[in-house]
């Protein structure tokens, strides 16, 4: 058992809070630009995610794991398509959860 | 082997220090969802290394969710280490016949899966078992799955909320925060025991409507106890009482009954 680096359960808000840290967050993907994906969390606001992007499809969810490298940018390392039919709501009630009152049990 | 310390439930907090209240709840057998997080914490927080017990709760098998990796398939067995973002576990899946190894076959290093498994064993040979491992198609699974621990962390934790207000009392007095529950800047929660910011007089009062409530006479009576009544038995401003009601009504420790001046604890045994 291993719990030395987690990864953060991360929105829009929460991903400012840990800079170089390993975080995952989900995000609506939509657009390319070059080698970099933008993309909306789940708190409506604009991530840019860097990295082998491999081919999520515009409009489809993307979750990303990476690190933190800016307020609002990631530096991606494992890109999941999560598909289009994906409940934002939740997720970002449960980045809030796990890392409020929750975060003993995430982190 | 389950010990005999148990009556047969599962949910009996008979081995946390501060079980004042135990809760027997379902039966024994119990599968419950956890990170992996939890489980690390549960197994070097106890004596027993033998058995697992999260948040006063005996547990007996787990559900885990996340990507695989290192996975390492043989004849008889797959070896693998599920990575759920709050750590790693290694695994095995025993492979005896057709239908498990066209279970394991299918599952890829990166894939999201859901296990059910067990934690017996893990201290002699450092991993679990798997019982079974799905793929996940629906990638709410995954959200809904991080959602049942917290949702289980707070129905154990809340059945303690009488002991729990009374080690409160001591924080607030000691003007420390406690290392145990470090959230005091969150707005999120209005949960009693994270609540180290709050004045020491509002936690008073809001632990002495809860003892009113909780006393066997006002348990028995069907419909509880009246907000007047509560008023007058302690003494304090009518306000502050009815303050202290909502906020037990909306986290849950009671409930209205016959009408809305009428309360009943939810807690009582």
């Amino acid at each position: 058992m291993d719990t030395s680096s987690p990864t953060v359960f991360v929105n829009g808000e929460l991903l400012k809070l840990y800079m170089g840290r390993r975080v995952r967050t989900v995000v609506q993907v939509i657009r390319n630009e070059g080698g970099a994906v933008v993309g909306q969390s789940t708190d409506n606001q604009q991530l840019t995610v860097k990295g082998p992007n491999q081919s999520v499809p515009v409009m489809h969810f993307m979750e990303v794991i990476g690190v933190a490298d800016g307020p609002q940018s990631i530096r991606a390392e494992i890109c999941t398509d999560f598909g289009s039919n994906f409940d934002t709501a939740s997720y970002n009630g449960l980045c809030k959860l796990a890392n409020g009152q929750f975060k003993n049990l995430f982190l | 082997m389950y010990s005999s310390q148990y009556d047969g439930g599962a949910f009996v907090s008979s081995q946390s220090p501060d079980s004042s209240v135990a809760k027997t709840r379902g039966n024994r057998s119990t599968t419950i969802p956890l990170t992996v997080k939890q489980i690390t914490d549960a197994y070097e927080s106890s004596s027993q290394k033998s058995e697992l017990i999260v948040d006063g709760v005996d547990v007996g098998n787990i559900v885990l969710v996340g990507m695989v990796c290192n996975k390492a398939s043989r004849a008889t067995d797959a070896t693998f280490t599920l990575d759920d973002g709050t750590g790693r576990m290694d695994f095995i899946r025993w492979v005896n016949d057709a239908a498990d190894s066209s279970e394991t076959a299918i599952i890829e290093n990166g894939m999201y899966v859901s296990i059910v498994g067990s934690f017996k064993g893990f201290n002699e040979r450092k991993r679990a078992t798997a019982f079974a491992i799905r793929p996940i198609k629906d990638h709410n699974q995954i959200v809904l799955h991080f959602i049942q621990p917290i949702r289980m962390h707070l129905e154990n934790t809340k059945s303690k909320v009488g002991s729990l207000s009374q080690t409160q009392q001591s924080f607030v007095n000691e003007s420390s925060f406690s290392s145990g529950y470090k959230e005091p800047q969150t707005p999120v929660s209005n949960y009693a025991s994270v609540n180290s910011k709050a004045q020491g007089s509002e936690t008073d009062i809001y632990k002495l409507v809860l003892d009113v409530l909780q006393e066997p006479s006002s348990l028995a009576s069907e419909h509880g106890i009246h907000v007047d009544e509560v008023v007058q038995r302690l003494g304090l401003p009518a306000k502050k009482v009815k303050e202290a009601i909502d906020y037990h009504v909306d986290v849950g420790h009671i409930y209205s009954t016959i009408d809305d001046f009428h309360f009943k604890s939810a807690l009582g045994d």
